[in-house]
């Protein structure tokens, strides 16, 4: 008698998990077809209007998800399973992708916008001749601050000064504050010399009992907020709290030099829309798309016919376009090889300090 | 084996939030410290929410600075596309997630508190596992088991993943219902001429109906904040509402993700309070005996 009951009770179990399963496989069975893309790429990087107008003009549907981190990107792609046309990994990360085989080479005789690119930033260390990623944001990382309250500053020694003890920011993240200690001793921030490196170790030892916090998340928040008067960050997010309070927040690229990073798009080695992939690579390396995306999110692209086309505001602003000089004094992080297990054994004693 | 309701989780300290009433009694030190002591603790876990909520309503869009009440981010937040897509991902996943968790994982605790079959103690133990295992761990197995079988990640990934870690929850919640089960009543209602679905629909499942419920309740909550696991499954179109608010964090969070988490407390809080006031209170009409 039980037996029916729970055949009943079973039936129903099954027929609701098969119902819902068809209706959320509808999106998945239309991605097979061949007029999709789908793009995975960080949070307020692609202007909606810019997918809307490539879908009028081209009839491929565009869907797109978000992600946080390099990581989550990189174990989404290590699954084998998802299912992602175009992604935008960070330098580093594309180097890792590479090695990994996750993502494929690029043709460039289907991208005839490839000529729009700045040369400035292709050919880099992490993917030579720009085989496998072309460039779509850049910046640098350099120093936010209160300006109102500490007057201009342009170097970073104003990271190691007592006088700022408690008010100090670092982000969180090993190779940026090496690269700060080696930028103010001079040295590149690629430097694998052991003994140059042990003094930079010391020098970020010292520093520790000054620093507030290490923060690579809401950094510009904090500074916004008022509990430090100095944040080591990335400029986008700097930028953004600087243009709320002008008066107030000023964000430089000290003098010493700093970090130039650059997020960068490719193709998924799984991908199975890759020609629709090369159609929305090449639309927004065109000078008014590229514009557009500019002007919409207010991060520099390496597109040169496109500076025509982006508003003053966001082309005349430093933070976001710093001049020529600026970014001869930058360098890109590159692979250290074995010397990252140096520098992990001493930035882990900087931190359990 | 452990006691079943060892792990009955409902028991978060949700509608409890006055220290207990006092009686009537000469003023003791022990119960005016007591008191104090749960305000401190209540306090503790609740200002940080409290707070979110009232910046939810805040003018400034810095998230630090107080400067006027305003409910602009709940207007926005109507026309914010991103934020409104993950929130519908959410309640399809939630949704589909406490429907099938609840019907799977009621008859998981049916079969093992009525039925003896080989592997009994296995299931039992098996059941216990997603409850004990890190959510990191679960949701590695689960993106390289997708891997294996060349599912490709999507919303059903992430409905498939939900399901695994909802489903012993709710088996749990409702075998505890089910072990102050009185076997006799079920009897009496044979006695009397009922059939076996006569005896469930009317006898057996108003008794356990409270223990269901609280298990479907605690089931949607908990997929409906999961970020962990599903951001190990997550594909194509899967952008769920904690996904959104971790991406959103890289180019600073607005108080636009400060109402819609006030919105989502809300409705949790008020599922919570319900699944709890349902394990509590026996059903009038089971009239549940000892």
């Amino acid at each position: 008698m039980r037996k029916i009951v729970a055949a009943a009770l079973a039936t129903l179990a099954l027929g609701a998990f098969t119902a819902c399963g068809k209706k959320a496989e509808e999106p998945k069975a239309a991605a097979a077809d061949a007029g999709s893309l789908n793009i995975y790429i960080w949070s307020a990087y692609l202007p909606q209007e810019v997918i809307d107008q490539f879908s009028a003009q081209t009839g491929i549907k565009v869907r797109f998800d978000l992600y946080d981190s390099n990581e989550a990107l990189l174990e989404k792609l290590q699954s084998g399973v998802a299912d992602y046309d175009l992604v935008v990994p960070s330098d580093y990360m594309v180097r890792i992708l590479i090695a990994e085989k996750l993502v494929q080479p690029l043709d460039h005789a289907k991208l005839p916008n490839f000529k729009n690119l700045d040369p400035r930033f292709l050919d880099k260390e992490f993917d030579p001749k720009n085989a496998y990623s072309l460039p779509y944001f850049w910046g640098t990382t350099g120093l936010g601050y209160n300006e109102e309250k500490l007057g201009p500053i342009d170097s970073w020694e104003s990271l190691f000064d007592p006088k700022h003890k408690g008010r100090i920011l670092m982000l969180d993240d090993m190779r940026e504050v090496f690269g700060v200690a080696l930028k103010t001793m001079g040295k590149s921030l690629n430097e694998t010399d052991p003994a140059v490196l042990k003094q930079a170790a010391e020098k970020l030892k010292k520093q520790k009992a000054l620093v507030a916090t290490y923060n690579s998340g809401d950094f510009a928040n904090i500074l916004a907020a008022g509990d430090v008067d100095l944040a080591h960050g990335y400029n986008g997010q700097i930028a953004e709290v600087v243009a709320k309070e002008p008066d107030k927040l000023a964000y430089v690229v000290p003098k010493e030099g700093a970090t130039l990073w650059m997020d960068n798009v490719c193709i998924p080695a799984k991908s199975r829309n890759v020609e629709n992939a090369y159609k929305f690579i090449d639309y927004i390396m065109e000078a008014k798309v590229n514009a557009q995306i500019v002007n919409g999110v207010s991060y520099a692209s390496a597109n040169v016919p496109a500076r025509e086309f982006i508003v003053p505001e966001i082309l005349g602003d430093p933070s976001i376009y710093p001049p020529d000089e600026v970014i001869a004094r930058c360098e890109f992080m590159e692979d250290v090889g074995d010397t990252t297990t140096l520098l992990d054994q001493f930035w882990t004693e900087i931190k359990a300090q | 084996m452990s006691e079943p309701g060892r792990l009955d989780l409902p028991e978060r300290p949700v509608g409890r939030l006055a220290p207990a009433p006092a009686r009537a009694k000469p003023f003791s030190w022990e119960r005016a410290l007591l008191g104090w002591h749960s305000l401190v603790v209540y306090l503790f876990l609740y200002v940080p929410i409290l707070i979110l909520i009232l910046y939810s309503f805040n003018r400034s869009k810095q998230t630090a600075a107080w400067e006027g009440f305003t409910l602009e981010w709940y207007s926005r937040l109507l026309h914010n596309e991103l934020i409104l897509r993950a929130v519908k991902n959410s309640l399809v996943v939630a949704l589909t997630t406490t429907a099938v968790t609840t019907i799977v994982g009621t008859l998981v605790a049916l079969a093992l508190a009525r039925r003896n079959f080989g592997g009994k103690a296995a299931t039992q133990a098996a059941l216990y596992l997603p409850v004990i295992i890190p959510e990191i761990v679960v949701g590695a197995a689960l993106v390289t088991f997708f891997g294996a079988v060349q599912m490709r990640l999507s919303l059903v990934t992430v409905i498939v993943a939900h399901v695994v870690f909802c489903v012993s929850y709710v088996a749990i919640v409702v075998r505890a219902r089910l072990a102050g089960f009185d076997r006799s009543l079920e009897e009496a209602a044979a006695d009397l001429g009922a059939g076996p679905w006569d005896t469930f629909r009317r006898v057996t499942l108003p008794i356990i109906l409270p223990g269901i419920l609280a298990g479907a309740l605690l089931a949607f909550t908990l997929s409906i904040d999961d970020y962990v696991i599903t951001s190990f499954v997550a594909g194509v179109g899967a952008t769920t509402l904690p996904i959104q608010i971790y991406s959103m964090l890289k180019v600073g969070v607005t108080p636009e993700v400060n109402a819609v988490s006030t919105l989502l407390l809300l409705v949790t809080v008020a599922l919570i309070a319900l699944a709890q006031r349902m394990q509590q209170e026996p059903s009038a009409k089971g009239g549940k005996k000892k």
